[in-house]
């Protein structure tokens, strides 16, 4: 039977379920004589948990248990570091535990027999609190007089500081005949995955804790709860449902660790869904970033000196600060071959909701400084902005800003022409146009590039695994897919049994997944890092391929498992970055139309061509899907979304006020134009990129709106309000 | 804690305004519902003991002609005031305003009582409303009156009726008569379903090259749903020229109120872009009315 799964796009194997709301998310489990959960959060940027009155709330009608700090074993939890309470409260098991950080740290958890009684005993407990000075401008927060937010941790709110040296900066711009400064802000932004923190945790039939709820890695769900509970890996199961978005949000807990607690102290099942508002305040989000920018290039178009100073604000807890920094260090000089770079970042604890990964992860704010740079050093140079990139692009073999070698094919220069190609970009006139008079609305166009590591950095040993099995007797009937990688939207489980019956040769039918349950598969690592394609693909071609030769050897059944391993990486030198972080990149560029109305200030985005090169397309209408939604979901974070707040508490914490786009705002047109440059490591030369479109919107967008309007505005989103004041229409 | 304990589906007003006076608690009548149960869910609004819903009464669901005048029901879908063609012909402008409320889930409920009763400032209803000079008809234990459009509004949120004891019947707005046209209008973001930032509507009478008669409404601009008396007063009888356009203009901006919105937009930015919105409303209407 000749069958070819990979390059086709055949029907998504969970869309009959999604489609016809078989499917169940946390929010739709149940089990019979089930608990209901609710969370009490501070409400509160900083302050300290003086006491905790809970007994009116444990005499109100169907309460079974209320828990505060002192009842977690461990009272601490965090995905890199255990910065975080579980609960925050005095009298816990580790010290600082009892000092508020943010409006969504946790106090108290309420268990009744139902939601409603839940609901209105939470509401019975008093908590004695002294407010303590909020710290929300991470500037501030690096002076050395600043109070310390986390006095266990060293003597500083700076809790990453990366820097790059690479050549001698000063002899650069020595050498440049053009140099642009400049100061860039970018906002935070809300993941708002429609489906809101949830979970339902209980007792297995082997003793163990499972806990239900949509996560990115199962496993690492699973060594932070046993953390937090003081129990060994083993005792914890994590299964995960349908996941109805993740983003990024989810790499890091929310409501886990409580409901686990809960199950395993009161022996009955127990559920929570979080409300939008809890979801919105409760947990992480994008990191907010300062960055400050000097590049310089020769007048021919060649750049020679790049310095570049970030400082992000890593909110109250780390999270993954430290990783997402790191890839904004690497990416801040963009891709580019530039021969002398000196940069440094710093992430800055303060009172604000913490900074988590999101899509990009770092890069998508470090490339709206770069891109912005280069668009600003071309127009100063005189030079077409795609014609200036082409001439700095990164070849296979250049030594980046970290001092190695680039470790796999770089394709920037496909990507930038095929955008330009694509777009059918004709060469910038920089002088100045003449202004419309009859009309309020002008047009531009704007161009950007971007690139971005696949797979874990920094020295991680970066790995996969995979169990197939395939059943029948004299030809295949079944081939089981075992993988516990995190299906939270974009695709992968289809993906992976395209590659699974690829390699044994069937239909894709014949193809049954088993998904995500740490008590019956190995490690899959996270779905994050635009990883899965290449590092679950990886794994689960190594498990076909090795239970086809068993087949083929006449094992009935043939199994097979597979760890795959990717090229090894190590983390940056602490004084000069030197380093090979990353065993692939991916590369993209963007070409955008927009329509300003000077009247209003309304950013109106006509089109945008993204040209991404994913190595090899596995699922073409799957690559589409992601190159769409990544560039619609970046047009909000460009342009629409504003999450604002006013002395560290949220003050958009609904949908009706944190404003998403809706059909009638995104971008008239996405057109996607998929480049093919093989990586020779990729599962048939796939390179992951479901981060990738998202990385040069807005530095794209805000290349043209200066083409219409004539002015930069280096700080998003472009609201507006924004718009008008950067045309000096109003203060 | 139920958001409710009581839930009365009275078929006359007579009987909703008993349903009301007799509840042994709070009560409230409920048309839609796509405020009220959002603020109680949300706990923006205590729970309230009977809900009296009024939408099987049919009189509170009439649209018609009477008389010299064309009747909205208070309990009318705003929906079905957009595709209706008596509002088409009567009321052009409440029709655009009742297009653009939220989506098309919430315009299948959501009525023009509960947008009036509501009180906002900016309510894209009031404000067209506002404009066509409606009256209101209103029913309580003495009763049913009519009120003065105006008199229905306190304050932003404050609504003048006592909402747990009277209730809007419904809107008497006039009849389209020769040379007469209405327009409405909105700024907002994004473009589906968000309270708008500023809305305009504008009716007026024309009489050749010169404006017989207008209203016009803004929102917001000012704690009640404001007309702009002084611009209609300085309009009245002259011709649109540019010069009299940029007068009208100013009289608007010197009697407005705008107001600074922490979620929303500036004082500022409303004052900057009245202007292009007011213009297009107005030579809007100019247009249909010639």
């Amino acid at each position: 039977m000749s069958n070819h799964s990979v390059g086709s796009s055949p029907t998504r194997i969970d869309a009959r379920g999604k489609v016809t709301g078989e499917t169940q998310y946390p929010g739709d489990l149940h089990k019979q004589n089930m608990l209901h959960m609710k969370i009490l959060m501070a409400e509160r940027p900083h302050a300290r948990v003086l006491n905790i009155h809970i007994e009116k709330a444990l005499a109100s009608p169907g309460v079974a248990a209320v828990y505060t700090a002192k009842d977690i074993p461990v009272n601490e939890y965090g995905l890199q570091i255990p910065d975080q309470p579980v609960l925050c409260g005095p009298g816990a098991s580790k010290p600082y535990t009892d000092i508020v950080r943010f409006v969504g740290d946790q106090i108290a958890v309420v268990v009744a027999e139902t939601e409603a009684q839940a609901a209105a005993a939470i509401k019975l407990i008093e908590v004695d609190y002294e407010d303590l000075p909020p710290l929300l401008d991470p500037v501030l927060a690096m002076q050395p007089e600043a109070a310390i937010l986390h006095p266990d941790r060293g003597e500083s709110n700076v809790c990453v500081h990366y820097k790059i040296r690479k050549g001698d900066v000063d002899a650069g711009f020595a050498q440049a005949d053009v140099i642009v400064e400049g100061e860039y802000q970018t906002p935070v932004q809300e993941h708002a995955y429609l489906q809101p923190e949830a979970g339902l945790a209980y007792l297995d039939e082997e003793g163990r804790i499972v806990v239900e709820s949509a996560g990115q890695w199962t496993h690492a769900d699973r060594e932070t709860v046993a953390h937090s509970l003081g129990i060994p890996n083993e005792q914890v199961r994590i299964i995960y449902p349908a996941i109805g978005g993740a983003f990024g949000g989810r790499e890091d807990l929310s409501v886990q660790v409580v409901l686990a607690l809960a199950a395993m102290n009161l022996k009955r099942p127990v559920k929570i869904v979080w409300s939008r508002r809890e979801s919105i305040i409760g947990h992480g989000k994008r990191h907010a970033v300062l960055l400050r920018a000097k590049w310089g290039a020769t007048k021919d178009g060649k750049l020679v000196a790049v310095q570049n100073e970030l400082i992000g604000d890593g909110g109250a807890y780390m999270y993954t600060t430290n990783k997402v920094l790191g890839n904004a260090t690497i990416t801040s000089s963009g891709p580019y071959n530039v021969p002398n770079v000196k940069t440094d970042v710093y992430g800055v604890y303060t009172n604000n909701v913490p900074g988590a990964a999101f899509r990009g992860f770092g890069a998508p704010q470090a490339l709206f400084m770069a891109e912005s740079q280069m668009n600003k050093l071309a127009e100063k140079l005189g030079m077409d902005p795609v014609e200036f990139r082409l001439k700095n692009a990164l070849k296979t073999g250049d030594t980046m800003s970290v001092g190695t070698p680039t470790p796999n094919p770089v394709s920037i220069t496909e990507c930038i022409e095929a955008a330009r190609d694509s777009f059918k970009w004709k060469k910038m006139n920089w002088k100045k146009k003449p202004v419309a008079k009859k009309s309020a609305i002008v047009r531009g166009r704007g161009f950007a590039a971007g690139f971005k590591n696949v797979g874990f950095s920094f020295g991680y040993k970066e790995n996969c695994w995979a169990k197939v099995e395939i059943h029948g007797n004299g030809k295949i009937e079944r081939v089981v897919l075992h993988h516990a990688g995190a299906e939270v939207g974009q695709g992968f489980q289809t993906v992976m049994s395209q590659m699974a019956a690829e390699v044994v040769g069937v239909p894709l039918e014949m193809v049954e997944m088993h998904t995500s349950d740490t008590a019956t598969q190995g490690n899959p690592g996270s779905a994050s890092a635009s990883r899965l394609t290449f590092m679950a693909g990886n794994s689960v071609k190594g498990a076909a391929e090795a239970a086809l030769a068993k087949w083929n050897s006449e094992e009935r059944p043939a199994i097979a498992e597979f760890s795959y391993f990717a090229p090894p990486t190590t983390p940056m030198n602490h004084d000069t970055g030197y380093s090979m972080p990353n065993f692939q990149y991916a590369y993209v560029a963007q070409a955008a139309e927009v329509e300003v109305d000077t009247e209003t200030g309304h950013v109106h985005v006509k089109r945008i061509v993204s040209a991404d090169d994913v190595g090899k397309a596995i699922n073409p209408d799957l690559v589409a899907a992601q190159i769409e939604g990544a560039v619609v979901q970046a047009h909000g974070y460009a342009v629409l979304e504003e999450y604002k707040t006013k002395d560290g508490r949220v003050l958009t914490d609904q949908f009706s006020t944190y404003l998403l786009p809706t059909i009638l705002d995104i971008p008239e047109k996405v057109e996607s134009v998929i480049v093919e440059v093989p990586d020779p490591n990729g599962p048939w030369g796939a390179r992951g990129m479901g981060e990738l479109p998202y990385l040069p919107v807005a530095p794209a967008i805000a290349a043209a709106i200066y083409d219409a309007t004539g002015v930069w505005i280096d700080e998003f989103p472009f609201t507006p309000e924004r718009v008008l004041k950067a045309l000096g229409k109003i203060k | 804690m139920n958001l409710w304990q009581e839930y009365k589906r009275p078929t006359t007003i007579t009987e909703a305004v008993q349903a009301l006076a007799s509840a042994s608690g709070s009560a409230m009548p409920i048309a839609g519902g796509t405020d009220l149960m959002l603020d109680l869910k949300q706990g923006r609004h205590n729970p309230i003991h009977t809900l009296v819903d009024l939408t099987f009464i049919p009189e509170i669901s009439a649209l018609e002609v009477r008389g010299d005048s064309l009747f909205i029901g208070a309990a009318v879908p705003v929906n079905r005031i957009a595709r209706d063609p008596l509002t088409g012909t009567h009321a052009q402008a409440l029709v655009e305003a009742c297009n653009l409320i939220a989506g098309p889930q919430v315009r299948n409920t959501a009525t023009l009582g509960g947008n009036v009763a509501h009180a906002l400032p900016a309510a894209d209803g009031t404000i067209a409303l506002r404009s066509l000079n409606a009256e209101a008809e209103v029913a309580s234990a003495s009763g049913t009156r009519r009120m003065a459009f105006t008199s229905l509004f306190a304050g932003p949120g404050k609504s003048a009726i006592d909402k747990t004891k009277e209730i809007i019947i419904g809107f008497y707005l006039p009849l389209f008569t020769p040379n007469t046209a209405s327009c409405f209008k909105r700024i907002m973001r994004p473009q589906g379903v968000a309270l708008p930032i500023l809305n305009c509507a504008v009716w007026l009478e024309r009489d050749g090259d010169a404006v017989k008669d207008i209203h016009i409404a803004v929102g917001p601009g000012g704690s009640t749903p404001f007309r702009a008396t002084d611009a209609e007063a300085f309009l009245r009888g002259k011709s649109l020229t540019e010069e009299n356009f940029n007068q009208t203009l100013d009289a608007l901006l010197a009697q407005a109120k705008f107001r600074d919105s922490a979620r929303r937009a500036s004082a500022d930015y409303r004052r900057h872009i009245v202007g292009g919105l007011f213009k297009d409303v107005l030579y809007t209407a100019w247009g249909r009315a010639g």
